[in-house]
């Protein structure tokens, strides 16, 4: 109640300060206010930013972007939401195009096709179609992709050496990941472990073989390469399809993880450490993960560490992972802002925010650079990333999508960790998410 | 009231307004920011949550009318009564639970004795704590494996078990645990409640007390027969005031600890819920239409609350 | 003597201050024992102590000829009423009275039943169903007198319980207590710093003074041979009239052997004092006070010390004129003027 009235209050606050700043300025001072930039981050991705702003004010003198640091994605969206209600929106703001539906179907991002059209420097042929189309709406090109990654297995190779076992390679099937996560688990004494033993007695696992999160965005590419599908329609998607048996067997091996072989961390031992600071610690052999990831563990010194894709069952198949920059139809400094995402889209702005890892970039020409390939810099096999987009697929962008992956989320964790029947879940998931699908928008 | 009314000529054949009303005056000027706050912090936002609770609206795009259709969609709607059950069942068991502990407190630590000093100050230091670097705090120590709490219930035993041979609990990852540990977190900031308390205690007359030795009465008759009836109306009115917060106490505890979870909703309270859907998920009108059910089921405790007071106050024309 | 109350070389102190210095009382039993002495006197301590409320610092306290110094409050079989009654505000006057016997596991029924007949004798029966908050001054001492009759106690202790009725009332109740307690015939301490209240109750009187006994004696032994200064001057009001021996005032009549006069102080009460006399000492009249039929002239001698005479007020000199002052040997008080203990020739 007090949340809502705080938050309601801001709004207001907000757009009465608006409203006088609002009359007193007047249109077009690209000068006087600076670009403000609504992002969020772990604190690697937000210095990757920061980065990219400097090297931005530095090339351009007289411009100025302001960085708005949100905690999280959910802080983000509230921000968002709130800051356009009081009428007071950031200029730009980056967000993955799964979460991105729900301001698009509102009237809240600025179409750019003008723009890219009026560009001299923005040439769209430059960047991967894949991306580019996933923040399509209603024709209309709304954001641009700064980034196309996919899920990869981020691997520490030290302990791979140490305890003999092959890394993964190109082409490498589920059962591989499975004998390999089985053979990677292991207990202080560096002896392989049955992780499922770990609640009730005996030894834990000191070392688990692989880290997963038990989402529908690392289920949908495992799905997808069984030859099933994530949703019936996924332009107008209506339900989600796990019954098939294709996408019933894909969730059921995800699930066997943990309760069939136990090479994943239990749900306490997720809480008292999430799978990214157990990489970092050294105590994951595996972790299935995008991109992101990267700049994180390149802080790395007590391992080497290395990607491989992800394991195949039919065919290879990736998933989308993409943030774009968006400007709001409400922003006030448009043309500023467009400078800036001209600047951020273009090669050198590619290079730089590439150069800090964080992303795969979306400029084709720089993603096959050395300012995204070089070899010193870890994982040496970056190359994965690149060879995983030609078969990377977009997730829906239906406006409702953030509800579907927060409950299917609560229903998968508790299908992985706790056992549930796998029925059930899948019961549970559709009809769960059917009144969610039917309030949903599409583009 | 009646002198204003009882001498409409007098006060206009003399220039000096009678001390009343300058008295009443004066009153007004003071309240007048309490006022303008109240109306502008409370009655105009609830005036809006009222309008927005039958209406569609996203916050981008302007409301549109919906009537009832968010309240029949709150009944059909899973997630909001595993919510309203969970905020039901933690005021159940949390607010009594606070009272009573902050009344053993209050009585333990009434009277001037060593350390009751420090004593006291501890048991206020956790509500000083802003909460949500309490809520961090408490993510700390319930860290299943990490957590101090844990750690200590492993002592002496082996394998990660506890010397019973038991699993600690599972704070964070079972439904029953985390909800336990939500009330448990919401029991150390019963500070406020406690001092109240203190003060209650101290401000009871001594001679009663001395009488009660006289007599011979146990510690269990002086708590029976003198203590508790004679702070009753104190801790019914901090139960009330209990009950209302704890619609909101829940909020950073679930937000900050357990993200409304174990899944699926194990620690998912209302005042959540509301977060979820109304900043989370942009449905302020059905977020409002839950924040008026709140605000309903508020009212309906403090009624209910107030009725058994009234009762209870029939007995004593102090 | 001893078989109803018995302090012996009781101290007790209060943080670092002594507030009981090795006082000595016996109480007889049946016998209503009134401490009187001014506030911080000590008074209330005395009834503390005996009910176990202070502990002793030094000393036995003894009821009914049993040792209690180590006793808790509850184990003493004495029973208080308190200058505030202390009445319980949640309970009805009923309730209240019986409270000391239902906590003594006494059936519920009896206990109400000799509530009942308790009330009745503090005349408090009508009230039984009401509580504290609907009762006046008076009814509540009854209350508190019955709450404290109920259990038939070896002691009573009343605190002060009369100082917070009014004049008329207290007169009233003060008549009440004395022949309550002459028929039901019980131990009584009773404190007061109401000297008349002292008088007209008790059967002894012990005067209290900074912690120590300073006289025990009947009403009529505190009043005519007050053993010390401070209780010649305690008891009666206005006080007793103190001039130094070899000062500027001579009785009359046969005088004492006085073996040094200039250590010792001699004392006449107001009434003692004659102003009609034609060779008396001359003083100056200061200030009359007339309270009906009596008269309290305030004279000033020739040294400055005052003298207070009570004159029948229709004889009452004028302010202002000057008078002669008598008063005979036989109604005067010698004491040390060092000690100010009394002074036997």
């Amino acid at each position: 109640m007090t949340i809502v009235r705080i938050r309601s209050l801001s709004a207001l606050a907000l757009s009465t300060m608006l409203a006088l700043t609002g009359c007193g300025s007047g249109g077009g001072l690209s000068s006087g206010d600076p670009v403000k930039l609504l992002v969020f981050g772990a604190p690697e991705e937000l210095g990757a930013y920061r980065t990219l702003i400097e090297a931005y004010q530095q090339a351009r003198s007289g411009e100025r972007i302001q960085l708005i640091e949100a905690s999280d994605r959910k802080d983000l969206l509230a921000r968002l939401a709130t800051s356009v209600a009081g009428g007071a929106p950031p200029d730009l703001f980056l967000m993955n195009y799964r979460f991105y539906g729900q301001f698009a179907a509102k009237g809240v991002v600025e179409p750019l096709d003008e723009r890219i059209a009026g560009s001299s420097v923005l040439d769209p042929a430059d960047y991967y179609p894949v991306a580019m189309e996933a923040f399509r709406w209603d024709d209309a090109q709304l954001c641009l992709p700064q980034n196309v990654s996919s899920l990869a297995v981020y691997y520490n190779r030290t302990l791979f050496t140490e305890y003999g076992v092959p890394e993964p390679t190109a082409g490498w099937t589920w059962n591989d990941l499975v004998t390999t996560a089985t053979l990677m688990t292991r207990d202080d004494r560096g002896l392989v472990i049955k992780g499922t033993e770990a609640e009730g007695a005996a030894r834990l696992p000191a070392v688990h073989g692989l880290g997963v999160e038990p989402s529908i965005i690392r289920l949908a590419p495992l799905v997808w390469s069984k030859g099933g599908e994530i949703v019936d329609n996924p332009e107008r998607p209506t339900r989600l399809t796990l019954d098939s048996p294709a996408a019933r067997d894909a969730l059921r091996n995800l699930i066997d993880l943990r309760q069939a072989y136990g090479v994943v961390p239990s749900d306490a031992e997720v809480e008292a450490e999430d799978d990214e600071s157990r990489f970092l610690n050294g105590r994951l052999a595996m972790l299935m993960t995008s991109r992101r990831a990267t700049t994180n563990f390149r802080t790395i010194t007590g391992f080497e560490w290395d990607v491989a894709p992800l394991p195949v069952y039919r065919q290879p198949v990736g998933v989308l992972h993409s943030d774009a920059y968006c400007m709001t139809r409400g922003s006030r400094n448009k043309d500023a802002a467009w400078r800036f995402m001209e600047y951020a889209m273009s090669e050198e702005g590619q290079r730089i925010i590439a150069a800090t890892g964080r992303t795969v970039p979306s400029h084709m020409e720089v993603s096959r650079s050395p300012a995204f390939l070089d070899p010193d810099q870890p994982p040496r096999n970056s190359q994965v990333f690149l060879d995983a987009i030609p078969t990377v697929r977009a997730l829906p962008t239906v406006s409702t999508w953030p509800e579907i992956e927060d409950l299917s989320y609560g229903i998968l964790e508790n299908a992985m960790h706790r056992g549930d029947k796998l029925d059930d879940v899948i019961r549970e998931l559709d009809a769960k998410s059917r009144p969610m699908f039917a309030r949903g928008e599409n583009g | 009231m009646s002198a204003s009314g009882a001498a409409p000529g007098r006060r206009a054949a003399r220039p000096v307004r009678s001390p009343d009303t300058r008295a009443r005056r004066q009153l007004a000027l003071m309240l007048t920011p309490y006022l303008i706050g109240l109306v502008g912090l409370v009655l105009v936002p609830a005036l809006v949550t009222l309008g927005m609770s039958v209406t569609d609206y996203d916050l981008l795009r302007p409301p549109t009318w919906a009537g009832l259709d968010n309240f029949a969609a709150l009944l059909d709607d899973p997630i909001f009564r595993v919510a309203l059950l969970n905020s039901v069942v933690f005021a159940l068991v949390a607010v009594p639970l606070r009272v009573l502990l902050a009344l053993g407190l209050a009585l333990l630590l009434h009277r001037r004795a060593a350390g009751v000093g420090t004593a006291r100050t501890a048991t206020l230091l956790p509500t000083a704590v802003p909460e949500i670097a309490y809520g961090l705090l408490w993510l700390w120590l319930f860290n299943p494996l990490y957590g101090p709490i844990n750690q200590l219930l492993r002592v002496g035993g082996e394998n990660g078990l506890t010397v019973l041979g038991r699993t600690p609990p599972q704070w964070l990852t079972d439904p029953t645990s985390a909800r336990a540990g939500i009330i448990l977190m919401s029991l150390f900031t019963m500070g406020e409640t406690f001092v109240v308390l203190l003060a209650a205690r101290r401000a009871l007359p001594r001679d009663v007390y001395e009488m009660a030795a006289i007599e011979d009465a146990t510690g269990w008759d002086v708590f029976r027969r003198i203590t508790l009836p004679l702070m009753a109306p104190v801790l019914a009115l901090l139960a009330v005031r209990d009950a209302v917060a704890s619609l909101h106490f829940t909020f950073v505890p679930a937000f900050v600890v357990t993200d409304g979870g174990p899944p699926p909703y194990a620690t998912t309270y209302l005042s959540l819920f509301v977060y979820q859907t109304g900043f989370e998920y942009l449905r302020y009108g059905y977020a409002a239409a839950a924040t008026l059910v709140m605000m309903l089921l508020t009212v309906a405790a403090v009624l209910v609350q107030w009725r058994l007071i009234r009762r209870y106050r029939r007995f004593y024309q102090v | 003597m001893s078989d109803g109350l018995v302090l012996d070389g009781v101290s007790a102190a209060y943080r670092d201050t002594t507030v009981l210095h090795e006082v000595d009382l016996s109480v007889a039993r049946g016998e209503l024992l009134v401490v009187l002495g001014p506030s911080g006197a000590g008074k209330s301590t005395v009834l503390r102590v005996v009910a176990g409320l202070e502990p002793v610092t030094a000393g036995r306290v003894r009821i009914a000829g049993r040792d209690v110094t180590e006793e808790r409050p509850g184990r003493r079989n004495v029973s208080m009423v308190f200058q505030s009654y202390a009445l319980f505000p949640h309970l009805t006057v009923v309730e209240n009275i019986a409270f000391g016997l239902e906590v003594r596991d006494i059936p519920r029924r009896l206990a109400r039943e000799r509530a009942r007949a308790a009330a009745e004798t503090v005349g408090c029966a009508g009230l039984l169903d009401r509580r504290p908050g609907q009762l006046s001054g008076g009814e509540r001492q009854r209350v508190a007198l019955a709450r404290a009759l109920v259990r038939e106690p070896d002691v009573f202790l009343l605190d002060e319980p009369l100082s917070n009725l009014d004049l008329a009332l207290r007169a009233e109740m003060r008549t009440e207590l004395r022949a309550l307690h002459d028929r039901i015939g019980a131990t009584m301490v009773h404190v007061t710093h109401d000297q008349t209240e002292a008088l007209v109750l008790a059967d002894r009187i012990a005067v209290l003074r900074d912690g120590r006994v300073e006289q025990v004696g009947t009403p009529d032994e505190i009043w005519r041979t007050p053993a010390s200064s401070f209780v010649a001057r305690f008891v009666g009001s206005p006080a007793m009239n103190l001039l130094p021996a070899d000062g500027p005032l001579r009785p009359r009549g046969d005088a004492p052997t006085l073996t040094d006069e200039a250590l010792l102080e001699i004392g006449f009460r107001p009434e003692a004092v004659a102003l009609d006399s034609t060779e008396g000492t001359p003083a100056t009249v200061d200030r009359v006070e007339v309270i009906g039929a009596d008269a309290f002239a305030y004279l000033r001698l020739a040294a400055g010390q005052q003298v207070v005479a009570r004159v029948p007020a229709a004889r009452r000199p004028d302010r202002g004129a000057t008078v002669r002052l008598d008063v005979r040997w036989a109604d005067t008080h010698l004491f040390h003027a060092a000690t100010g203990r009394r002074y036997q020739p």
